[in-house]
C-alpha cells in the first residue's frame, strides 16, 4: 500500500469511527422514519390533488378528414357515457406530413397518453403505458366511427396496441426508472453529502490541522475525511436496505400468500415491477450505486473545499443555503435530462461534472450501451480529483496562508 | 549519513505587506539540540513551519535530510505551538493515531503509547478521553504522539509553554533520551533556562531576522564577564577608583564593571598588588538570559532609529 493510500485510510478510519461511535448516529440513522412521516403526510395531500388534476393530458387520433366530424361526435357520446374522466380528444387530419404517432406520443408541453393513427377497422394505438384506458377508449372511438358509418353489421375493430416501448418495456417506464434513479441518489447525496462542509471545522477547531498538515499530504486529509463520510454514507444505505429486506420479509410471512398472488395478478404495480432498465437490473443497480459514490465524492468535494474556507461554525451554517440550491439544480438538470433522453440537454446533464452522475445513472434505464458509462466514470474521477486539488490549494492558500498562488502579484507589488 | 539534518536557507514570508520571516537560514547539526529563541512574534512558528513544509515560504528553501521536507515526513516528529488533539479520542488512541499518520503500525502505537505513559507517570489516564485531561496532559499525550514513531527529527515549538515545573523536568529529560537516541532535536523557546540547559547550538530571531547562530557559549561570549569587587571596608574610594576600569560604578559596598577575558588576569594583579584588600571578588560570564536580552534590545533600538529617521525624512519632505 503507498503512504498516500496509507494515509488516506488512517484518517478515513479516525473519521468514520468519530461519527460511527456516537449517540447522534443512531438518531442520525433513523432520520428516514421522520421523513416517512413527513412523506405520508404530504402523500396523502398530493393524493387529494392527483385525484383532482386525473384526465389532465390529451388523446391523439390522426384520421382521414372524412372521419373527422364522426370522430368529434363519437367522442361527445361515449365520453357522457364513461365514468372517469377522459384525457381531451385531439384530432389530426392524416397526411403525409404528419408526425409518426411514437413521435406525437412524445411530443412535448402535453401528456399523450395514446394515439390512434391507421385505418379505424385496423388502428395502431401507440400507447404511453401498456393496456391503458387511455387506448381503449381510442379503439371504441373507431369502433362508433365505423359502426355510425356503416349500414349492417360489421366485424370488430382490430386495434393493434404498441406501448412506448423498447426491448419489451415502456420507455415511460423506462424514463421513469432513470428519475427514481435520479431521484434516489439525490435524496441520498443531499442527506449525507452535505456533511463533509462542516469535517473540516472540527481540526480548525481544535487545531488538530496543524498535525494533520504536518504528517500527511493535504490531499489525503481531504480524500481520507471523502472516504470517512462515504462508509458513513455506505453503512446508512445498508442499514436501510438489510431493514427493508427484513420488514418485507416479515410482511411476506404475515400475509396469505394466495392473497398476495391475487393482488399481484391485479395491480398495475406488476407491470411496473416487470420493467426492466435499457441495460438490465444487474447492470443498472450496479451502476447506480457507483453513479451514488461518484456523486457523493464530486459533491461531497465540492462542500468539503467550500467548507474548509469557513472560519466560523456561523460561516458554515451560511454556506448551507447555497450548497442547497445547487444541490437542487443538478437535481433539476438531471430530472429535465431523464425525461428527455437523447436531447441536447440530456448530453449537457450527462458531461457536465457535478449532474453527470444523476444524469448517467438515468441514462442507464434508457440505453442499453454499456461502455459509455466507464468513461463517465473515468471523467467524474478526473473531477473529483480536480475539485480536491483546487480546494487543497485554497486551503493552504486560504487556511494555512501558505500558498504561492499569488506570489507573482506579491512581488510585483512589493517591488 | 547528512551532517545536517536540516538546511533551511534565506526562507522569507509576508502576511499581506507584513514580513514575518526575512532571510532566515537554520542549519542544524544531525544529532544535536538546536534552539531558536525569539521573542513573541518574532517569526519563529512560521519560520519552523516554513522548515517542515507545512507553509510554503515566498523565498528561499528548505531541506531535511537533503530532501524536500514533504518527501520525509515520516521522519519527522512535529508539536505545533497550537495544541491539537480529538477531545473524544482516548490517551493511547490519540497517540496510536499520530503515529498511524507517520507510518506506524496501530497495534505498535498503542504499545508504544502505553510504555511512554507508563515512563511519564501517565498511567492511569492511558485509557481516559482527552476532554477529561488537564491542559498539561494533553500537551505531554501529544509530545508522546509525536515522537512515538521513533522520528530522525523532532521538531518542538514551545514545548516547554503550558507545563508545570514537573513537567517541564520531564519533558527535558525526553529530549536529552531522544537526543542520546540519536534524534535531531529542533525546539523553539522563549524561555531561555530550558535553552541555556538543553541546545547544543541555537538562532536568536528578532523582528523577522535571525540576529545570531552559535553555541550557548558562543552567545553569552557576546557580552563580557561582569565582576563585582567589594575592597576592605576602610579601603580610600579614589584609589579604589583608580585602580578599575573607567566604566566601574560603585553600588553599596561593592564595585561592578564589565571586563573582557583577556583583562582579568592583569587585574588580579592589580588588585592584589594594590594593598587595596578582598573582601570578595566574583567574575561571571553573563547567562544566556542576558545575551537575549542584549541583542533583542539592539535590534529594537536600531528599528527604534530607523523610525525616528523616517519620521524626520517624511516631516521634511
Amino acid at each position: 500500500m503507498t503512504p498516500f493510500l496509507r494515509n488516506m485510510l488512517v484518517i478515513a478510519r479516525r473519521d468514520f469511527l468519530a461519527i460511527v461511535a456516537t449517540p447522534t448516529f443512531l438518531l442520525f440513522l433513523l432520520a428516514p422514519l421522520f421523513m416517512v412521516g413527513m412523506g405520508l403526510a404530504g402523500g396523502m395531500g398530493a393524493s387529494q390533488l392527483a385525484d383532482s388534476a386525473r384526465g389532465a393530458g390529451r388523446i391523439v387520433a390522426v384520421v382521414g378528414a372524412g372521419d373527422v366530424e364522426a370522430l368529434r361526435a363519437a367522442d361527445a357520446r361515449l365520453r357522457a357515457s364513461v365514468a372517469r374522466r377522459v384525457p381531451v380528444l385531439e384530432v389530426r387530419i392524416a397526411s403525409p406530413a404528419t408526425a409518426d404517432p411514437v413521435a406525437i406520443a412524445r411530443e412535448k408541453g402535453s401528456d399523450t397518453y395514446a394515439v390512434l393513427s391507421g385505418p379505424l377497422a385496423t388502428p395502431r394505438i401507440v400507447e404511453r403505458e401498456a393496456d391503458s384506458n387511455a387506448g381503449h377508449y381510442l379503439a371504441l372511438l373507431a369502433d362508433d366511427v365505423l359502426r355510425s358509418k356503416a349500414a349492417g353489421p360489421l366485424p370488430a375493430v382490430a386495434p393493434k396496441f404498441e406501448a412506448l416501448s423498447s426491448g419489451g418495456t415502456s420507455i415511460a417506464l423506462q424514463q421513469s426508472l432513470g428519475f427514481g434513479a435520479v431521484f434516489i441518489i439525490f435524496l441520498l447525496t443531499l442527506l449525507l453529502a452535505g456533511q463533509t462542509v462542516s469535517s473540516l471545522a472540527e481540526e480548525k477547531g481544535n487545531k488538530v490541522i496543524e498535525i494533520l498538515a504536518a504528517a500527511v499530504p493535504l490531499e489525503s486529509v481531504f480524500l481520507g475525511k471523502l472516504l470517512g463520510f462515504l462508509g458513513v454514507a455506505v453503512l446508512f444505505i445498508a442499514f436501510w436496505l438489510v431493514m427493508a429486506l427484513v420488514g418485507g420479509m416479515i410482511a411476506a410471512l404475515q400475509i396469505d400468500p394466495a392473497a398476495l398472488a391475487s393482488v399481484q395478478s391485479a395491480s398495475k404495480a406488476t407491470a411496473a415491477l416487470a420493467a426492466a432498465p435499457a441495460t438490465g437490473w444487474p447492470f443498472f443497480l450496479g451502476i447506480g450505486f457507483v453513479y451514488f459514490i461518484l456523486s457523493f465524492l464530486l459533491l461531497g468535494a465540492v462542500f468539503l473545499g467550500v467548507g474548509a474556507q469557513a472560519a466560523t461554525v456561523r460561516e458554515i451554517q451560511m454556506l448551507s443555503l447555497p450548497i442547497t440550491i445547487f444541490q437542487v439544480g443538478m437535481f433539476s438538470l438531471s430530472t429535465a435530462a431523464a425525461s428527455a433522453p437523447g436531447s441536447t440537454l440530456s448530453t449537457v446533464a450527462q458531461i457536465f461534472p457535478f449532474s453527470s452522475p444523476l444524469a448517467m445513472a438515468a441514462r442507464a434505464a434508457t440505453d442499453d450501451s454499456k461502455a459509455v458509462h466507464l468513461l463517465a466514470l473515468g471523467w467524474q474521477a478526473i473531477w473529483v480529483a480536480l475539485v480536491i486539488f483546487l480546494s487543497v490549494r485554497l486551503f493552504r492558500a486560504g487556511v494555512l496562508s501558505g500558498g504561492s498562488s499569488w506570489k507573482f502579484w506579491r512581488k510585483k507589488t512589493r517591488a | 549519513m547528512n551532517d545536517f539534518s536540516v538546511e533551511a536557507i534565506g526562507l522569507t514570508k509576508y502576511f499581506g505587506d507584513f514580513k514575518a520571516v526575512d532571510n532566515v537560514s537554520l542549519t542544524v547539526p544531525t544529532g544535536s539540540i538546536y534552539g531558536v529563541l525569539g521573542p513573541n512574534g518574532a517569526g519563529k512558528t512560521t519560520s519552523l513551519r516554513m522548515t517542515l513544509g507545512i507553509i510554503d515560504p515566498d523565498e528561499g528553501t528548505s531541506r531535511v535530510f537533503g530532501e524536500r521536507p514533504q518527501a520525509v515526513r515520516h521522519r519527522i516528529g512535529y508539536l505545533p505551538e497550537e495544541r491539537g488533539l480529538y477531545p473524544g479520542m482516548k490517551a493511547r488512541e490519540a497517540i496510536a493515531f499520530m503515529g498511524a499518520l507517520r507510518g506506524l503500525d496501530w497495534s505498535e502505537g498503542r504499545r508504544r503509547a502505553a510504555t511512554f505513559m507508563t515512563e511519564l507517570g501517565l498511567e492511569r489516564v492511558i485509557d481516559e478521553k482527552i476532554r477529561k485531561m488537564s491542559k498539561g496532559m494533553a500537551q505531554m499525550i501529544q509530545l508522546i504522539g509525536s515522537i512515538v514513531h521513533a522520528p530522525d527529527l523532532i521538531v518542538l515549538d514551545e514545548p516547554f509553554s503550558g507545563l508545570d515545573p514537573v513537567n517541564q523536568e520531564r519533558l527535558e529529560m525526553l529530549v536529552r533520551r531522544e537526543r542520546d537516541r540519536g534524534a535531531t532535536i529542533l525546539f523553539s523557546t522563549h524561555v531561555m533556562a530550558h535553552a541555556e540547559r538543553l541546545c547544543d547550538r541555537l538562532a536568536i530571531i528578532a523582528r523577522s531576522q535571525r540576529r545570531f547562530e552559535g553555541t550557548v557559549d558562543d552567545a553569552r561570549g557576546l557580552l563580557p564577564m561582569q565582576v563585582r569587587y567589594t575592597p576592605r571596608a576602610d579601603a580610600d574610594a579614589t584609589a579604589i577608583a583608580a585602580l578599575l576600569p573607567a566604566g566601574a560604578e560603585p553600588r553599596g559596598d561593592s564595585w561592578f564593571f564589565p571586563i573582557e577575558d583577556a583583562d582579568v588576569e592583569p587585574l588580579l594583579a592589580r588588585i592584589t598588588g594594590s594593598g587595596l584588600g578582598v573582601a570578595g571578588l566574583s567574575i561571571t560570564r553573563p547567562a544566556l538570559h542576558d545575551a537575549f536580552v542584549h541583542i533583542v534590545r539592539q535590534v529594537d533600538a536600531s528599528f527604534d532609529a530607523d523610525a525616528r529617521t523616517d519620521a524626520v525624512e517624511e516631516a521634511l519632505a
